[in-house]
């Protein structure tokens, strides 16, 4: 990947792998979301991520629902979930059929 | 899982990386080889965040993957000079040895792919898309595993082939690696490989079939990625096992 350009056309969840790796201390691009629009379970590395280092949309990639944001400001981080019923983490030493 | 390989948990932190040296691959194409004090180590297929901070304190950031195997003892980058591109001009162009700039990561634990995933392993890149893809070759080659594995890529003309020296001594091995280059502009004379854009009839005739279950990946201009993507489902392979990392608009 590099990513000299970026913004109006989405990348992959992957892409946002970095700010929300300065909010939690385990890799959250491999763990599922479940979307709270049309209830959609996907990998965060496999959603659509709009914008750049300072903030990102993921948004569902089948209904659009924004599922996460995470913006920087002066004052601090903020993580918007209200678009997502729930977060799954695997833990780092299971097996899973995929 | 050895010690080694059990993640810690932490968040992410800039480190500062230092340059060690600077290889051209292609006329465009630069690696980077990195010393990073405190580096934790990383999956092939992973990516760090790189800021450049300007004196007047304007700070511009950018992804790049990492192209060397896991246990490379070094972090090495490629990076492609991009025309309007304001860091990677900076880094395939005015960087020198010594230089150092900071660096965070390894970042992504999706687009990823170990030995002990098995196979078969089918990988798709456009350009510079090779390079997370060439440290899943470089994994593959270093633990040694021969799980079946083909790498389609697409470059624009022989010159433009990243790895390609190191693609055909991988190639060469016999361990069940087989590469397929499609040239999309210019062919050398004599050139009897595809020579076209990756399409649906070409990811059906040099990839596996769907019942192998290969794991897909994709890597390229975000165009490629998802026409890839489409056909690759379209031809009967199951989503989940298909994963992409886009580039942005034309990643060229």
């Amino acid at each position: 990947m590099s990513t000299e350009q970026q913004g109006a056309v989405p990348l992959d969840g992957n892409a946002a792998g970095g700010l929300l790796g300065e909010l939690f201390a385990v890799d959250v691009t491999a763990a599922e979301i479940t979307c709270g629009g049309c209830g959609a379970v996907a990998a965060i590395g496999a959603v659509r991520v709009y914008g750049g280092s300072m903030g990102a949309i993921l948004r569902c990639a089948h209904c659009d629902t924004v599922v996460l944001a995470i913006t920087h400001t002066p004052a601090g981080l903020w993580l918007d979930l209200h678009g997502a019923r729930k977060m799954f983490v695997a833990r780092p030493d299971a097996t899973r059929a995929i | 899982m050895t010690a080694t390989e059990t993640p810690v948990a932490r968040r992410l932190q800039w480190m500062t990386a230092r340059v060690t040296d600077v290889i051209d691959e292609t006329p465009r194409v630069r690696r980077l080889v990195l010393e990073i004090p405190g580096w934790p180590g990383h999956k092939a297929g992973q990516h760090v965040d790189v800021r450049l901070t300007a004196e007047d304190g304007y700070q511009a950031q950018r992804s790049y993957s990492i192209a060397a195997a896991p246990k490379a003892l070094q972090v090495t980058l490629t990076v492609e000079r991009l025309s309007d591109g304001e860091v990677s001009s900076y880094l395939a162009g005015d960087l020198r040895v010594g230089d150092q700039f900071e660096l965070r990561g390894p970042i992504g634990g999706y687009f990823v792919w170990t030995a002990a995933l098995g196979g078969p392993l089918f990988l798709v890149a456009g350009g510079s898309g090779v390079v997370p893809l060439m440290a899943m070759l470089r994994h593959r080659a270093a633990a040694k595993s021969n799980v079946p594995a083909t790498l389609l890529y697409s470059s624009r003309s022989g010159s433009d082939i990243i790895y390609r020296a190191e693609l055909d001594r991988l190639a060469g091995q016999g361990d069940g690696l087989t590469v397929v280059h499609t040239l999309t502009r210019e062919r050398p004379p004599g050139w009897s490989g595809p020579a076209r854009r990756i399409d649906r009839a070409m990811l059906q005739s040099v990839g596996f079939a769907p019942d192998a279950k290969p794991r897909i990946f994709v890597c390229g201009p975000t165009p490629l990625v998802e026409a890839a993507a489409s056909d690759l489902r379209d031809l009967g392979h199951a989503p989940q096992l298909i994963k992409t990392e886009r580039f942005g608009p034309t990643g060229r």
